[in-house]
């Protein structure tokens, strides 16, 4: 008897969810949009994707609610969007693990770029290379030539396999030539703290987070890994001016939506997000964290993602960074 | 085996960590193992594996000189409720919304109990559910789907 | 001395309106999400964020720093009520202060909780604002070799922990530290036991194993019995502590307060590792430590000041540096650059009133947790009063959501439900939880600076022994070592 009530209750509960909302034919969107965040709460992506969905909610008219859901470097997040119905009621934030999971994780569950409309690039931001003030190079030059007289000698520190931080120096060694000894950290913190402590000699440390101890002269800046100066710190040469040329590594966002999501629904979303990107407030707030804005075309955009998963593909593979 | 080694408290424990020890040692031989100076990702948990199984074998040996039993009854019915009906709970929540998930959970958990009055749960459901969705959704902002596609707006 | 006029300035700031209003926001909002398991200062702290921008600067991390050590206040009451720790940090507030609520003496409990919270609390920011910068500068000395060697001793002194039966503790830690390892490894990259599962390959998350350890566990253990004894007595003697009690508390607090400034100041060690350290060393130190582990205040009163103490100096680093010792401290230095401010050494010197103005808010702070949090009491002790069978079903739901919304994945609930099997079957066996949890706690650091310490010496351990404040770490395991086997060797030279 109490069964029964039981499974009643259940069944109910189950039919109440299974009435299919009322689509009606009014324009979209007529409820909340998820927009799916593959970081944890905390850090640049969640902070970015905050910053513009009061803005995008506002434009839209409907409140576009973030979801944030971590793990595996975005793939979690990665693979729910490419599950999700293409109704433009699931939007995806991408990020730099978006590129590289292909060649880091051997079993991904999507294709990172079939499975994917893309809307625009957000924004960049790049890394600074710093070093320790005791370590005696003082620019990309003397660097290189210092490490190419201590194979494997020199230690630099990353957040973490697979991190932009990371990365960095690999595509570093791997263009100048050069054999460094990767000590990784759990985060970006723990891997600043250990710099600071002289734990490890270098570190392509994010703008904003090491540009103020480089200022105060506990860290000594030595390059910038955008393809152009930095606006926040034009004193500073690039990577690619002071001998590697070409070098180029970007923390970057960018928005993407299932890939059969309608044109019309994409564009008014491009739409309204460029709009969002040229609010001033969101422009200073991104600036802040050492970001600028990109807003780029769908099609840049996606060319832009497609060129990075070559390029890191290539990096990782001549790293021997091992896919799992 | 005598059957009473199925209600040995410290046999079982003992057991328990020697399985989960080698478990962990089996799992760990596809990591590179490297050298003490040198650890590779396998060579900590394999030593913690070894140890799990030292402690289990020794806690294990005690179990049979003492013979001492597990106190009181199995509550499998109980577990196995509550696991359902956190299981439940996990399963509906992202497909069905965050009010029938509750619903399910509430139910199949109060079924573990000792009684179940119906009233009382249905009862328990819509206060402790209201008082979930005002704290979480409303309040903390959490994006969880009510039902299917019907969000909490402001 | 000028720090006098620096406080003058600090509370002059703190005390507008304005900034009290937001104060008092944050501790509420703190208090709050920490009472909540899953749900944490840094999750709130995250969607608040972006928020905050349009906030003055002092206001806005007045708030921010409010809810981090707010949530510390919260963590306790459900750890002491109901055996669900709200926080990482209070796992260890279960093992004593949940036994003193079955035993009636909820109250006392959630009382000397807030009391040794408030005086930890003021000794923290004692200690950022005489100290801060010294502080951080002599933190940074503690490299891989260090945590290794703290490690090593913090493992050492575990086997304390286990309530008299030290095998069945040490396999638990063991099995804590294997826990621990799931997920990717930090050094290789290399994916452990996470047997192709994505939701494995960040770790098994500190909610999924307290609240299933504890939580789940201790739900069916109760169920399982036939006779309808209530969980909780009927008699609750009183909601404060008695004289005898706070005597009890005072030496333990002033020695939890001073581990968790200690642990508060290290990068990545933080509120969690002092609370079990301060446990282990309150359970050593006393003259009966059978009382731990069946109600004794002093488990309740140490642990308590010690993860309060940490939540303050863990403010040191971040501060005095710009360095962030925990994700949360990560967040908030977010939200100082992105107020404009650039955090570091300068700070103290370009954005006083900011910097003193956040340490007299922390004072005030601190103050309106206690007050918010006494008259609570008789609130929350009168909720054990509801009969078990409507309690037990709540409590599910708390575990269930707050699982959930960790990283809002199904997986993490599912996961959850089995470590609440695990931790049933542990519970029958009598294997205690807390050493796992503590294993778990440590493991990763452990075998993450160790690893490290040798990578950095290019495979040479003498790095261990040649460094001063490892090699003091290292004798003092050994002297651990021996204290703690010493006993057991007695022990067995009289059976003999």
């Amino acid at each position: 008897m109490k069964l029964q009530v039981y499974a009643y209750i259940l069944s109910a509960a189950a039919l109440l969810g299974m009435v299919p909302t009322v689509a009606a034919q009014a324009p979209y969107p007529t409820r909340p949009i998820r927009f799916i965040v593959g970081f944890p709460p905390g850090g640049s992506n969640n902070i970015v994707a905050r910053m513009i969905s009061p803005k995008l909610s506002e434009y839209l008219g409907q409140q576009v609610v973030v979801d944030n859901r971590g793990g595996a470097n975005t793939a979690i997040a990665t693979e729910i969007a490419a599950n999700a119905t293409p109704d433009g009621y699931t939007i995806l934030m991408n990020a730099p693990g978006h590129a590289t999971n292909p060649s880091l994780i051997k079993k991904l569950n999507f294709d990172s770029i079939r499975d994917f409309a893309f809307i625009t690039q957000i924004g960049q931001a790049h890394n600074l290379l710093v070093t320790h003030p005791s370590f005696p190079p003082r620019s990309v030059q003397e660097l290189i030539a210092y490490s190419k007289q201590r194979p494997g000698q020199v230690n630099y520190g990353s957040s973490g396999i697979g991190t932009s931080v990371h990365l960095s120096a690999e595509l570093f060694q791997y263009m100048a030539g050069v054999k460094w000894l990767h000590v990784a950290y759990k985060g970006g913190g723990p891997g600043l703290v250990a710099l600071l402590a002289g734990e490890v000699s270098l570190y392509f440390g994010n703008l904003p987070t090491v540009i103020n101890h480089a200022r105060s002269g506990k860290l000594r800046a030595v390059a910038v890994t955008g393809l152009k100066r930095s606006p926040a710190a034009p004193d500073i040469p690039t990577v690619a001016e002071s001998g590697v040329p070409g070098f180029e590594v970007a923390t970057w966002w960018g928005l993407s939506a299932p890939a059969k999501t309608p044109p019309a629904i994409l564009a008014r979303l491009h739409k309204e997000t460029v709009r969002a990107l040229n609010d001033s407030g969101v422009r200073k707030q991104l600036q802040g964290l050492g970001g600028e804005i990109v807003a780029s075309t769908p099609e840049q955009y996606a060319a832009y993602v497609r060129n990075e998963i070559a390029k890191w593909a290539k990096v990782i593979k001549a790293a021997g960074i091992k896919s799992q | 085996m005598k059957p009473d080694l199925f209600d040995n408290r410290d046999f079982l424990a003992g057991l328990l960590f020697i399985a989960l020890g080698v478990l962990a040692i089996a799992v760990a031989r596809d990591y590179p193992m490297g050298v003490a100076m040198r650890m590779g990702p396998g060579y900590f948990p394999t030593v913690l594996g070894g140890i799990l199984c030292l402690f289990g074998g020794a806690v294990l040996v005690r179990g049979l000189r003492s013979g001492q039993q597990v106190s009181g009854d199995w509550g499998w019915r109980p577990l196995g409720l509550i696991t359902l009906s956190i299981l439940l709970f996990g399963a509906l929540v992202d497909r069905l919304g965050i009010i029938p998930a509750l619903v399910a959970m509430f139910f199949t958990a109060a079924a573990a109990g000792r009684e179940f009055r119906f009233k009382e749960v249905l009862l328990l459901t819509v206060v402790m559910g209201a008082f979930a969705l005002g704290v979480f959704v409303y309040g903390l902002k959490l994006p969880y789907a009510l039902f299917p596609g019907v969000w909490w707006t402001s | 001395m000028d720090i006098l006029s620096n406080l003058a300035l600090g509370f002059g700031v703190a005390f507008s309106p304005e900034n009290l209003a937001y104060c008092f926001i944050g501790v509420l909002l703190g208090t709050l999400v920490g009472v909540l398991p899953g749900v944490g200062p840094l999750v709130t702290i995250a969607m608040l964020l972006p928020i905050t921008f349009n906030l003055p600067a002092v206001a806005a991390i007045t708030m921010l720093a409010g809810i981090y050590y707010g949530s510390q206040y919260g963590g306790s009451t459900t750890s002491i009520l109901v055996n669900l720790p709200g926080e990482t940090a209070s796992a260890v507030t279960c093992i004593d202060g949940y036994q003193m609520a079955r035993q009636g003496r909820a109250g006392p409990a959630l009382a000397i909780a807030a009391i040794a919270s408030l005086f930890a609390g003021c000794v923290g920011v004692l200690l950022i604002a005489l100290a801060g910068p010294a502080i951080a500068e002599w933190a940074l000395q503690f490299g891989a070799a260090e945590y290794t060697a703290l490690m090593l001793m913090a493992l050492v002194a575990s086997a304390v922990i286990s309530g008299g039966d030290v095998l069945k503790g040490l396999a638990m830690v063991v099995l804590g530290l294997m826990i621990g390892i799931v997920g990717v490894d930090v050094n290789s990259g290399m994916q452990r036991y996470t047997f192709g599962v994505p939701e494995l390959v960040d770790g098994i998350g500190f909610t999924v194993i307290a609240v299933g350890l504890f939580a789940v566990a201790e739900i069916v253990v109760n169920l399982e019995r036939k006779d309808p004894r209530e969980v909780y007595t009927g008699k609750i003697t009183n909601l404060m502590p008695t004289r005898g009690d706070l005597k009890d508390s005072a030496w333990p607090i002033v020695r939890g307060t001073a581990v968790g400034s200690f642990f508060g100041v290290l990068p990545g060690t933080g509120p969690a590792l002092s609370s079990f350290a301060t446990y282990l060393l309150e359970k050593k130190l006393a003259r009966d430590p059978a009382r731990f582990g069946r109600g004794a205040i002093e488990g309740v009163a140490a642990p308590e000041a010690a993860n309060n103490a940490a939540a303050q100096t863990n403010f040191i680093p971040m501060l005095t540096l710009g360095l962030p010792a925990s994700a949360t401290m990560a967040l908030l230095l977010a939200a100082m650059t992105m107020q404009g401010i650039e955090p570091g050494p300068q700070v103290m010197l370009t954005r006083p009133e900011l910097f003193w103005g956040l340490i007299a808010s922390m004072w005030i702070g601190n103050l309106m947790l206690v007050i918010l949090n006494l008259p609570l009491i008789g609130l929350w002790v009168s909720l054990l009063r509801a009969p078990y069978r409507w309690l037990f079903p709540s409590i599910i739901m708390f575990c269930c959501i707050g699982n959930f919304s960790v990283s809002n994945n199904p997986g993490d609930v599912y996961l959850c439900a089995a470590v609440g099997v695990l931790g049933y079957v542990l519970a029958k066996l009598e294997c205690e939880p807390a050493p796992l949890i503590l294993g778990y706690v440590l493991g990763p650091l452990l075998e993450e600076n160790l690893r490290r310490a040798l990578l950095l010496s290019r495979g040479d351990p003498t790095v261990f022994f040649t460094r001063p404040i490892s090699l003091t770490f290292m004798i003092a395991t050994l002297f651990v070592l021996a204290v703690v086997i010493a006993p057991g060797l007695r022990k067995k030279a009289d059976n003999a």
